[in-house]
């Protein structure tokens, strides 16, 4: 890797936000004039960093690509001679570039603006004691338990309050995925093997039964274990096969 | 000493559970409009003379008591680990775009970022600081998307024209070519960049 393409790549294009903050950046940093005549200065250097980061086998996303080939076809424009009744109608692609990267920058900058109230206000803290003491008053109705002119009720109140319909509650999982694989791993030491019903014990409540099938699903995956059935819809026999394992690594 | 409906109203903007409009005050505390906010105006004197470290703070077109921010530092150990992360770069960029724009399409956020913005709007969807705001009567009929009021108050707004630089971005929208050219030709001359 020459020295050259380590500074051009010294910033890596993972901190840039797309193509138009890349250009920005170019233009900045080699004083480019973003106008017709030197549409082929920004061209080369876009292209210049593009094919140096292409170099380094970073990612490059297609959005990246896209403006690289606008780039191209507007320094090509340049180069050839123009029939000038086929441009009149068609967009200048020079002034649709120069819009988006005006308009780009001014959102850019608001959002620097909002970035400095977001970090001021983030430190304002509001009392939430309430609201949590509070939130366990609503009382559930059983399914089936409502009558219709208690739904109508409740939807004209919502009407009224123009609220927003009320939110559904989401119940956290019984057990995490690093739970069950740590379960797992206790019960199944290393080159034994196990049915899945006798892991997860018999009266399993349901959620803990698919908590742990999916817990083996990414085992598998992983290939620490081995999942067998002997026919369709019989018990399923796990291996384990390495003798330790890290779930976070 | 505060007086009783100014005391009243304090009460309020501590316990509630997000900023309270003064029509909201005034039908609690069956006072006027006028009054509530001369009391508001009291209890922020009182708050400021006794150097209390609470403030009242004018968010989303209503009132709530708040820790004054300087000394976040302190309060945010309280909740280590449970609070939010700033928003990333790409959030952030989405949401100005939907800000000013709104209501707004994915595309047309799109088409300002000149990249993909999926994730970011996910993550502001799920951190209610974006709303679907209906559908667009255009073929395919995209998504429209707006502000919350919850966006308000985590920039520290009162209102939507309360956004920095309002008329400038409204204005850019109308630049004619040679606005734009000239424009174009500053692009290379200003300070740095700042980097958010």
């Amino acid at each position: 890797m020459s020295a050259d393409t380590q500074r051009a790549c010294r910033i890596d294009i993972k901190d840039f936000e797309g193509p138009l903050d890349l250009l920005l950046f170019l233009i900045r940093r080699d004083e480019l004039d973003v106008t017709t005549i030197h549409v082929a200065e920004v061209a080369d250097q876009y292209l210049d960093y593009i094919r140096k980061a292409e170099d380094l086998n970073l990612d490059i996303a297609g959005e990246y690509l896209v403006m690289a080939a606008t780039l191209t076809r507007m320094k090509s424009r340049l180069l050839l001679p123009v029939e000038r009744d086929l441009m009149e109608d068609t967009e200048d692609p020079m002034e649709t570039l120069m819009r988006h990267l005006v308009l780009y920058k001014a959102f850019k900058e608001v959002a620097s603006e909002l970035r400095e109230n977001e970090s001021i206000w983030r430190d304002a803290y509001a009392t939430t004691g309430e609201r949590e003491r509070y939130q366990e008053d609503i009382t559930v109705t059983d399914p089936g338990q409502t009558s219709l002119l208690e739904l109508l009720l409740a939807l004209e109140n919502m009407a009224e309050k123009n609220a927003p319909p009320p939110r559904h509650r989401i119940h956290k999982p019984l057990l995490s995925l690093t739970e069950c694989v740590s379960v797992l791993d206790k019960l199944l030491p290393f080159k034994t093997a196990k049915d899945f019903s006798e892991a997860v014990g018999k009266d399993a409540d349901q959620a803990v039964v698919v908590s742990f099938f999916v817990a083996i699903l990414e085992l598998v995956k992983r290939g620490w274990i081995s999942a067998e059935q002997s026919y369709p819809f019989s018990d399923i026999i796990m291996k384990r096969k390495i003798e330790r394992w890290e779930m976070n690594a | 000493m505060l007086d009783q409906l100014a005391r009243q109203i304090e009460a309020l903007l501590v316990a509630t559970e997000a900023p309270v409009t003064v029509n909201r005050i005034c039908e609690l505390t069956g006072c006027g409009t006028e009054s509530a906010e001369q009391a508001v105006l009291r209890i922020e004197a009182e708050l400021a003379s006794g150097g209390h470290s609470i403030v009242v703070a004018r968010l989303a077109g209503g009132y709530r008591i708040v820790t004054d921010p300087e000394l976040g530092f302190i309060v945010g150990q309280l909740f280590e680990g449970k609070r939010h992360s700033r928003l990333s770069r790409a959030s952030l960029e989405t949401l100005a775009v939907i800000a000013y724009r709104q209501p707004a399409t994915r595309a047309q956020v799109e088409a300002v970022r000149g990249v993909n913005s999926d994730s970011a709007m996910r993550t502001l969807l799920e951190r209610d600081l974006v709303k679907i705001d209906g559908r667009q009567e255009t073929p395919g009929r995209p998504l429209l998307y707006g502000t919350t009021s919850r966006f308000l108050e985590y920039f520290g707004l009162n209102k939507l024209e309360h956004l920095p630089r309002t008329n400038e971005m409204e204005n850019l929208l109308k630049l004619s070519a040679e606005d734009i050219e000239r424009l174009a030709s500053e692009l290379s001359g200003e300070e740095s960049d700042q980097i958010i």
